[in-house]
C-alpha cells in the first residue's frame, strides 16, 4: 500500500478524550481518496497527522514504503513530500502566486525552476496572473493557486482539508472536474477532506467515513 | 516518550536558544528573590507589623484603578478614531499615542509644579475664583491620575491595530442587528478585544509595579518602595526578598490573569483580505463630543505638561545645555537603537518556539521574562552586578578587561528589563498571523529555521518594527538601571533629568526632558505610520 | 533580504564600537602594579550639582593632570553597589549627601581610615569621622520655615515646642522614607533617648497640616499657599528658591522666614555632604588629593556660593544669603550617630505613623 495508517490514537493537548482511537486507513497510489464525516470526528486531524503537523500518540504512519511516525521517529513535515492544500488556502500574502507556487521549488535551478511553475500556471489556466498578489484573486483563484503550490515540488501525495468549502456552487462543480484532471495528469495520490457528498461523487475514487469517536 | 527519542532537530535548537535567553533574563532576579532565604527577623516582623498592610492595599489600589482608567480611555478612544469620522480624527490617531514619550516620573514633576502654590493651574483657578484653590496631585489619586493617562497608549495601540483590522464585518452586522454604537462598544467591542486590553494593560501594570520615580515623589508606599526601603535603607536583604516574594505574587496574578482573560482558545485572523471599516461620519453635538474627549486626553496626557516643560526650558536652557547633552544625546540613541534590536531577535526566538513547540513548558517560558519588566529597577540592578561580579572573576583569569566598569553590563540590564514588552508584541504579532502559513511552509518542504526567515519573517515584519519603536521609547526614559549600573561618565539624557530633578530643581530638568520627549515622539509616530499600512 | 542583514549589522557593530567609545572612561585593568597609580581617581557620588561638582572636578584636572571619573547616583544606591562588588570595586571615593550613609558605608566595612595634614587642617574636628573613615565637606541646617504674614518668630522656640498643641494642622514636612528626616530623628534619639524622640515623632505627626508628601521646596510651596505655617525643611533648598528664574517661586520664597530652632537648648540640626575612601581603592593617593581639594579654600567657596550650603572649611564665609540668615549654634554631636541610630529612627517614624 502507498499509504498506511495503523492503530493511530490522538488526542489534543490539554484535552482528555482521544480524537483518533485505533485509526486505520490505507490508499494505493495513484488514487483520491476522500474523508467523510461529521465535523468534530477528526477528520482534518488525519490529514494534518499525515503531514506531520501534528505528533500521534500511538501507532505508525508510512508513506511510499517510508516509516514517517512511529514509536521511535518521526519526519518533520518538510522532509515527507507531501503536499497540502489547506482550508483558507494559506496563500503568502507577500508573494505573488508565481512566487508563492515557486516557494517549494528552490531546489530547481532558474530555467527548471520557471518552467516548472509556468506548466503549473497553464495547467490551472492562470498564465497571466502570475504577478498578481493573492488579495487580487477570487476564491477560485486562490484555490487553484494553492493546488498549484502544493503540486509544484511533484510531492509523493497530495492532502486537501475541505478545498470547496469556500466556494460558490457553480465554481465548485468547475473545480472539481478541474482538479481532477490536474490530478490525474500528475499521476497524484490524493486525499480530502471534505463534507460534501457531491464532492466525493464527481472527484474521488473511494471514500471513507469516519465516525466520532 | 517519543518526543525524547526524537533527538536533536531544528526545533529543539529554537527552543534551547529560547531557553538560553530566557535563562538569562530570568537568572538576575530569580537570584535574589529565590537565593536569599526570606527571614523571619526582628525587621520582618516590623514590616508586618506596621507597613504591611499599607504597602498591599495601596499596590492594589493602583493596580486596579489605573488599569482600569487606562483600559477603558484606550480603547474608548480606540473605537472612536477606527469608527467614527469627527474634526480632528487624522490628528488624534497618531497624536494619542504620544503620552507614551513623556516618563511618568516628568509627567509627575511636571504636574506637581503646575498644580504647585506657585504652579500655572492654582493661580489661573485662583485668578478666576478669587480664591486658593488647589489640588492635591501628590497623593495615591494623582498617582493614578499619572499612571492612567501616560500609560494608557499601550491599551490603545493595541487595540486600534486591531478594531481597525478585524471587526469591520462584527460592527456592520451588529448595526443590520438594530444596535447603536454605544451597545456596539460594551457588547461586541469590550467583550471582543478583551484579549487585547488584557495584553496591553498587563504592561501598565507592570510598569506600575516597577514604577519609583512618581510613588516615591508623592509619598505612597508601594512594594516597589518598600523593598527599595529595606534592602538599601535598612540593609536587609532577607526581609527584602520575603517582600520580593510577595511582589512576585503580584505579577504572576497579572500573567494568569491576562492568560484567563485572553482564554484557553488561540484566535487566529487568517484571512487573506483584511476589509477596513468606512468610518462612520459624526455631525454637531456628537462630533464635538468625539473630538472634545480626544482632545481632553491629548491635552491632559501630553499638550499641557509639553507646554509647561517649554515655559520652563525657555528660562533654564541657556543655564542647562551644553556639549555634555550631545554625547548624552548620542549615547541615548545609540544605547536605545542598540538594545531595543538585539532584544526584538531575542524576542522572535522567544516567541517562535513557544509557537512551533508542542511542550508546554517552553510555550510558557516567554511569560517569564515578565518578571525583569516588573521588578524594582534597583532589584534588577543588583541582581544584573552579582552576574557580572561573577563572570568577570571567571574571564579575569584570561582577559584583563573589566566586564564590571563596561557598558555591556548596563545594555545586558537592559535586555533583562525590556524583553517582556518584545515577547509581548511579537505574541501579538505572531496571533494575528497565525500558524497556517506557518504549516503551509512546511508542507513545501521548508524546515522551522527557513521557514522563520522565508515567511514569518516578512509577515512578522510589521510587529518586530512596532516592538522595536516601543522598546526604544522605554529604553530612551529608563533611569533606575541607567543610574547603577553605568560605567564612568556614561551620561543619558534620563540621568541628567535625574540629577536636576533630584536636587528638586525641576525647571532646570526641562529642557532635557523636552529633548527625551522630542526623541520618542520620533519613534511614536513611526510606529503609527507604521499601522496605517 | 541580503541588504537588510548587512545593514543591520553593520549597524550593531557601528553602535557597539560607539558605545564602548563612549564608556571610554573604562579605568586601566586592574593589572597595573599596586605602586603605580593610574592618573585618575574615581567616585561614587550621590551629589547632584550638575556644573558645579562638574567644575570643581574639571579645576581639579587641571591643576593635578589627575582625571576624575564619575558614577552618579542615589547614595543607598551606590552603597549597595560598592558592597556587591566588594574587593572587585573601581570606587576610589564614596561621596554622598549625608552622614547616615557614611556611617551605613563604615559599618559594612567598605570604608578605609585615611588622614593627611591638609585635610586635617581644612576640615574641623567635628566632621570628621572618629575612626577617620569620612570627612566632611560641606553643611546644610534642618530649619524652621514659616509664613511671615501668620508666624512671628518670638512664637517659634524649638523642634520640641511643635509638638504642642497650638500648631495642630500647622505643620509640613516631607515623608520619612527621607533620609534628612531619619537623621534627624535619630539625632535626637541620640540626645535625649529613645522615648523622648518617639513622643516627639508622635507629637509632630499628630499636628501635621497633611500627610507627608513631595520633596523640601514642595514644604516651603505650602506653607506659603498657606496649607501649614511651619515646614521642618533643609535651609537649601529654600535658598535654591529665592535663586530661580520663575518670579512667582522667588515671590513666594520672600513671603518665607528662616528660623534657627533651639539656639537656647540643643542646637539647631545639622547633616553633612562627606566622602570616605573606599576599602579596595587603586587610586587612594590621588582620592586623598581630592578630598584635599574639595576641602581646601577655592573648592569650599565655589561650594558655598553656589549650592547654599554652608563650608565646613572655617576659612570661608557661607554665602551672603546664608549671612543674611545669620549665625547659629548647631547640635553638639557626634555625626556618626546619625548614622548608629538610623534603623532605630526608621521603626519609630513606622509606628507613630509618619509615611
Amino acid at each position: 500500500m502507498f499509504l498506511q495508517l495503523k492503530n493511530i490514537n490522538f488526542k489534543y493537548d490539554g484535552n482528555h478524550q482521544y480524537v483518533l482511537k485505533d485509526f486505520h486507513l490505507q490508499a494505493a497510489k495513484g488514487e483520491i481518496v476522500s474523508i467523510l464525516g461529521l465535523s468534530g470526528s477528526g477528520k482534518s486531524t488525519v490529514i494534518r497527522l499525515i503531514a506531520g503537523l501534528e505528533v500521534p500518540a500511538g501507532g505508525t504512519i508510512e508513506i511510499n514504503g517510508r516509516l514517517v511516525a512511529g514509536p521511535d521517529s518521526f519526519v518533520p513535515p518538510e522532509k515527507r513530500k507531501v503536499g497540502m492544500v489547506f482550508q483558507d488556502y494559506a496563500l503568502f500574502p507577500h508573494l505573488s502566486v508565481y512566487e508563492n507556487i515557486a516557494f517549494g521549488l528552490s531546489h530547481l535551478s532558474k530555467a527548471e525552476l520557471s518552467a516548472r511553475v509556468n506548466s503549473l500556471l497553464e495547467l490551472i489556466n492562470m498564465s497571466e496572473y502570475g504577478s498578481r498578489y493573492p488579495y487580487q484573486l477570487s476564491g477560485g483563484q486562490q484555490q487553484r493557486v494553492a493546488v498549484a503550490r502544493a503540486l509544484a515540488p511533484k510531492p509523493d501525495l497530495l492532502l486537501m482539508d475541505e478545498p470547496f468549502s469556500n466556494i460558490d456552487c457553480e465554481l465548485k462543480q468547475k473545480m472539481r472536474g478541474e482538479i481532477r484532471e490536474i490530478l490525474k495528469s500528475e499521476s497524484a495520490t490524493c486525499l480530502f477532506v471534505t463534507h460534501d457528498k457531491a464532492d466525493l461523487e464527481d472527484l474521488s475514487d473511494r471514500s471513507i467515513t469516519i465516525e466520532p469517536n | 516518550m517519543t518526543k525524547l527519542i526524537r533527538g536533536f532537530n531544528e526545533t529543539n535548537i529554537w527552543n534551547l536558544l529560547a531557553f538560553l535567553i530566557v535563562a538569562a533574563t530570568v537568572i538576575p532576579v530569580a537570584n535574589l528573590a529565590l537565593g536569599v532565604l526570606p527571614g523571619e527577623n526582628e525587621n520582618w516582623r516590623h514590616i508586618r507589623e506596621y507597613l504591611l498592610k499599607d504597602y498591599v492595599v495601596n499596590t492594589l489600589i493602583l493596580f486596579g484603578f489605573s488599569g482600569l482608567f487606562a483600559s477603558l480611555i484606550g480603547v474608548s478612544l480606540a473605537y472612536l478614531v477606527t469608527v467614527f469620522d469627527f474634526p480632528g480624527r487624522r490628528f488624534f490617531q497618531w497624536a494619542l499615542i504620544l503620552p507614551l514619550s513623556v516618563p511618568a516620573y516628568i509627567a509627575a514633576y511636571t504636574y506637581s509644579g503646575m498644580l504647585g502654590y506657585t504652579g500655572i493651574i492654582t493661580r489661573a483657578l485662583s485668578g478666576l475664583f478669587g480664591r486658593d484653590i488647589s489640588i492635591d496631585i501628590m497623593s495615591v489619586p494623582g498617582a493614578i491620575f499619572i499612571f492612567t493617562f501616560f500609560l494608557f497608549p499601550y491599551v490603545y495601540i493595541i487595540s486600534r491595530a486591531f478594531l481597525a483590522k478585524y471587526t469591520a464585518s462584527l460592527i456592520e452586522s451588529a448595526i443590520m442587528l438594530g444596535k447603536n454604537y454605544t451597545q456596539i462598544f460594551f457588547q461586541v467591542i469590550l467583550p471582543v478585544s478583551r484579549g487585547v486590553i488584557a495584553s496591553g494593560s498587563a504592561l501598565i501594570l507592570m510598569e506600575v509595579a516597577n514604577d519609583y520615580g512618581v510613588a516615591s515623589y508623592f509619598g505612597i508606599d508601594t512594594f516597589s518602595i518598600a523593598i527599595f526601603k529595606v534592602w538599601f535603607g535598612m540593609g536587609d536583604v532577607g526581609a527584602a526578598a520575603h517582600l520580593s516574594l510577595y511582589a512576585l505574587a503580584f505579577i504572576v496574578f497579572i500573567i494568569l490573569a491576562e492568560k484567563a482573560i485572553r482564554g484557553q482558545k488561540r484566535f487566529a485572523i487568517a484571512t487573506t483580505k483584511v476589509r477596513l471599516l468606512t468610518p462612520h461620519r459624526l455631525r454637531g453635538a456628537k462630533a464635538a463630543i468625539a473630538a472634545g474627549y480626544s482632545m481632553l486626553v491629548w491635552s491632559l496626557g501630553f499638550f499641557i505638561p509639553f507646554l509647561q516643560l517649554v515655559a520652563w526650558s525657555a528660562l533654564t536652557y541657556e543655564e542647562v545645555l551644553d556639549q555634555s547633552f550631545l554625547q548624552a544625546t548620542v549615547n541615548t540613541v545609540f544605547a536605545a537603537a542598540f538594545c531595543a534590536s538585539l532584544i526584538v531577535c531575542c524576542a522572535a526566538i522567544i516567541t517562535n518556539s513557544a509557537r512551533i513547540s508542542r511542550s508546554r513548558l517552553v510555550r510558557t517560558a516567554g511569560k517569564l521574562t515578565a518578571v525583569g519588566y516588573s521588578a524594582p529597577g534597583a532589584v534588577i540592578a543588583i541582581g544584573v552586578l552579582i552576574l557580572f561580579i561573577w563572570l568577570n572573576a571567571m574571564t579575569e583569569l584570561f582577559w584583563s578587561y573589566s566586564l564590571i566598569t563596561s557598558i555591556y553590563m548596563l545594555l545586558f540590564a537592559y535586555l533583562v528589563r525590556f524583553m517582556a514588552v518584545g515577547c509581548n508584541s511579537l505574541e501579538n504579532g505572531f496571533e494575528k498571523i497565525g500558524k497556517t502559513y506557518f504549516e503551509a511552509s512546511r508542507t513545501l518542504g521548508f524546515g522551522v529555521t527557513r521557514t522563520f526567515f522565508k515567511v514569518d519573517f516578512k509577515m512578522l515584519l510589521p510587529s518586530m518594527i512596532g516592538a522595536f519603536s516601543l522598546i526604544f521609547v522605554d529604553m530612551v526614559k529608563e533611569l533606575p538601571l541607567t543610574l547603577i549600573l553605568r560605567p564612568f561618565n556614561f551620561n543619558t539624557l534620563a540621568t541628567k533629568v535625574y540629577e536636576y530633578a533630584h536636587d528638586e530643581r525641576v525647571h532646570h530638568s526641562a529642557p532635557v526632558a523636552l529633548i527625551i520627549i522630542a526623541i520618542c515622539s520620533i519613534s511614536v509616530y513611526s510606529l503609527s505610520k507604521l499601522d496605517k499600512e | 533580504m541580503k541588504k537588510f542583514w548587512l545593514l543591520t549589522l553593520s549597524l550593531f557593530l557601528l553602535s557597539t564600537v560607539l558605545l564602548t567609545g563612549c564608556g571610554g572612561g573604562t579605568p586601566a585593568p586592574a593589572a597595573t602594579k599596586p605602586s603605580v597609580e593610574a592618573k585618575e581617581v574615581n567616585i561614587y557620588t550621590s551629589r547632584h550639582y550638575p556644573g558645579i561638582d562638574d567644575a570643581i572636578y574639571k579645576s581639579f584636572t587641571d591643576k593635578t593632570g589627575i582625571k576624575v571619573n564619575v558614577i552618579k547616583a542615589s547614595g543607598e544606591e551606590l552603597l549597595q553597589r560598592i558592597k556587591t562588588e566588594g574587593a572587585s570595586s573601581k570606587a576610589d571615593i564614596y561621596l554622598t549627601a549625608d552622614a547616615g550613609n557614611l556611617y551605613l558605608a563604615k559599618q559594612a566595612g567598605v570604608l578605609q581610615p585615611f588622614t593627611s595634614p591638609a585635610l586635617t587642617k581644612n576640615i574641623p574636628a567635628d566632621f570628621i569621622d572618629t575612626d577617620k573613615m569620612w570627612v566632611g565637606l560641606t553643611m546644610r541646617a534642618r530649619v524652621l520655615v514659616y509664613a511671615k504674614d501668620r508666624v512671628k518668630p518670638d512664637d517659634l522656640s524649638t523642634y520640641e515646642d511643635l509638638t504642642q498643641p497650638k500648631w495642630k494642622g500647622k505643620i509640613v514636612t516631607r515623608s520619612s522614607n527621607n533620609i534628612y528626616n531619619q537623621s534627624m530623628l535619630a539625632a535626637f534619639i541620640a540626645m535625649n533617648g529613645e522615648t523622648q524622640a518617639k513622643e516627639w515623632a508622635k507629637g509632630i505627626t499628630a499636628n501635621f497640616a497633611r500627610q507627608p508628601e513631595g520633596g523640601d521646596r514642595d514644604q516651603a510651596k505650602a506653607v506659603a499657599a498657606g496649607k501649614a505655617d511651619v515646614a521642618i525643611m533643609n535651609s537649601y533648598y529654600l535658598g535654591q528658591m529665592l535663586s530661580s528664574k520663575d518670579p512667582l517661586e522667588v515671590k513666594a520664597a520672600e513671603s518665607l522666614g528662616v528660623f534657627f530652632p533651639n539656639q537656647n537648648t540643643t542646637g539647631t540640626h545639622v547633616n553633612i555632604g562627606g566622602a570616605g575612601i573606599v576599602k579596595s581603592a587603586k587610586n587612594v593617593d590621588n582620592a586623598v588629593k581630592l578630598l584635599e581639594y574639595l576641602s581646601d579654600i577655592e573648592a569650599q567657596q565655589k561650594f558655598a556660593e553656589a549650592s547654599t550650603e554652608y563650608p565646613v572649611n572655617p576659612a570661608v564665609e557661607p554665602s551672603a544669603l546664608l549671612k543674611k540668615w545669620g549665625t547659629f549654634r548647631k547640635q553638639n554631636i557626634n555625626l556618626s550617630k546619625l548614622g548608629e541610630h538610623n534603623r532605630r529612627a526608621v521603626q519609630i517614624f513606622n509606628e507613630v505613623g509618619w509615611k
